[in-house]
């Protein structure tokens, strides 16, 4: 009898471990787009970190990013946006969310609350897709984020601003931790 | 009989240990035994006078209560120092100090446009077989006003602060690259020209190194507008 109890009890660890468990940022991908009527830009940044812990089929995710890390191929540029968003001043983004854990490949929709350029913005109801990759999880979708969202004043070239519409792309692979 | 007796005896102490050993957990588990009085008296002093069973004191279940909120993960779990979460005022005022100059230099730079197709647009007039002095004058200042316009927009870029550790990748390296090529061309396009003018003052045909004032002032545009256009368009 015993024997069986303790069997059954080690039988429920790896579920109750999934349940609540916690998972770590592997690799990611997070890129913001800005559109100027002669050319358009992409910075991206594979520096980020991320955390996620798990609680009854609900996740509490943090991810953040060096401003810095940002890369749009141009350095004039990129201090330049490092400049415009204070990132000296405030030298991290941070996206907090809350999300269901996804068992399988799913659609989620999130609540999202990004820390910026010293100014916190919320995106209820994001779509994120979500694919099992043997044993990861890659969450990736894209954040409708603006300039004016962050009070960030749009830059300018040869006097003619970026446009204030500035969609990130998030593309993250999460491995359990 | 003292078998009998033995065996009386025998089941006498039997249901006395069977007692003795069930009595706890009847006393706990079964309201049969209430209805002793005496026994009912006891077990209530025994409750009232503490150290009760927590269970038995309060029967009924525990009220639901919800599962506690997941911990939220911080930036320190993510591994991010506090020197790396803390932003520097000063590095941003030395930021600011910089793109404040370079749209200066921008803007000084396409102002300077102005000038500089005005002096090309006097060059015709000031050749040596159709040109005459006033004309040349006038080709001459506005020559003058460019290479003014010129050194000021080069001036912020190069006062501009320089940010420690920055690799400068991207096209604006052909930017700067482009720079040398039409400042140099800033510094001889005045020089050979003056040394034309003066030829042709002198009554001479314009000659020698001089004859490269045409050539070096189109090289010196060219590398100006491909600098404009680094920045401007994406290649």
């Amino acid at each position: 009898m015993i024997r069986l109890r303790c069997l059954l009890l080690l039988l429920a660890v790896p579920a109750i471990a999934r349940a609540n468990g916690q998972w770590v940022l592997e690799r990611s991908t997070l890129a913001y787009h800005v559109s100027h009527p002669l050319h358009d830009t992409d910075g991206v940044s594979h520096a980020a970190r991320g955390k996620a812990v798990c609680r009854s089929g609900e996740c509490e995710v943090l991810v953040a990013a060096p401003v810095k890390s940002f890369d749009s191929g141009d350095s004039n540029r990129d201090l330049h946006m490092v400049q415009v968003v204070d990132g000296a001043r405030y030298p991290l983004v941070s996206v907090r969310l809350r999300a269901p854990e996804a068992k399988d490949s799913a659609e989620i929709h999130c609540d999202l609350q990004i820390e910026f350029a010293g100014k916190t913005a919320t995106y209820p109801q994001v779509p994120f897709t979500v694919t099992d990759e043997g044993g990861e999880r890659r969450i990736s979708g894209t954040i409708p984020a603006k300039l004016s969202d962050f009070g960030i004043p749009p830059p300018s070239l040869l006097a003619v601003p970026v446009k204030n519409d500035m969609p990130i792309r998030v593309d993250t692979v999460w491995r359990p931790a | 009989m003292p078998m009998d007796d033995f065996r009386q005896t025998l089941r006498k102490l039997a249901a006395a240990v069977l007692f003795l050993t069930l009595a706890p957990v009847l006393r706990a588990d079964s309201d049969e035994w209430r209805f002793l009085p005496s026994l009912q008296a006891a077990l209530e002093t025994s409750a009232d006078q503490g150290n009760p069973d927590p269970e038995q004191a309060n029967p009924s279940p525990p009220p639901e209560t919800p599962p506690p909120a997941p911990s939220q993960p911080s930036l320190q779990d993510l591994g991010f120092t506090p020197e790396q979460q803390i932003g520097s005022v000063e590095r941003q005022a030395l930021l600011d100090k910089r793109t404040r100059m370079l749209k200066i230099h921008q803007r000084l730079g396409l102002i300077t446009i102005i000038p500089f197709v005005a002096t090309l647009a006097t060059a015709g007039g000031a050749k040596e077989h159709e040109g005459g002095s006033s004309q040349r004058n006038l080709h001459a200042a506005l020559g003058l006003v460019t290479a003014a316009m010129y050194i000021a927009t080069a001036s912020y870029a190069i006062r501009a602060p320089k940010i420690e550790g920055m690799r400068t990748r991207g096209q604006i390296r052909w930017h700067k690259a482009l720079a040398w090529v039409h400042g140099v061309g800033m510094v001889l396009t005045p020089i050979l020209g003056a040394m034309a003018r003066n030829q042709l003052d002198n009554g001479e045909k314009v000659h020698g190194i001089a004859k490269a004032h045409s050539t070096v002032a189109a090289i010196t545009v060219a590398a100006y507008a491909a600098a404009i256009a680094t920045v401007a368009i994406k290649f």
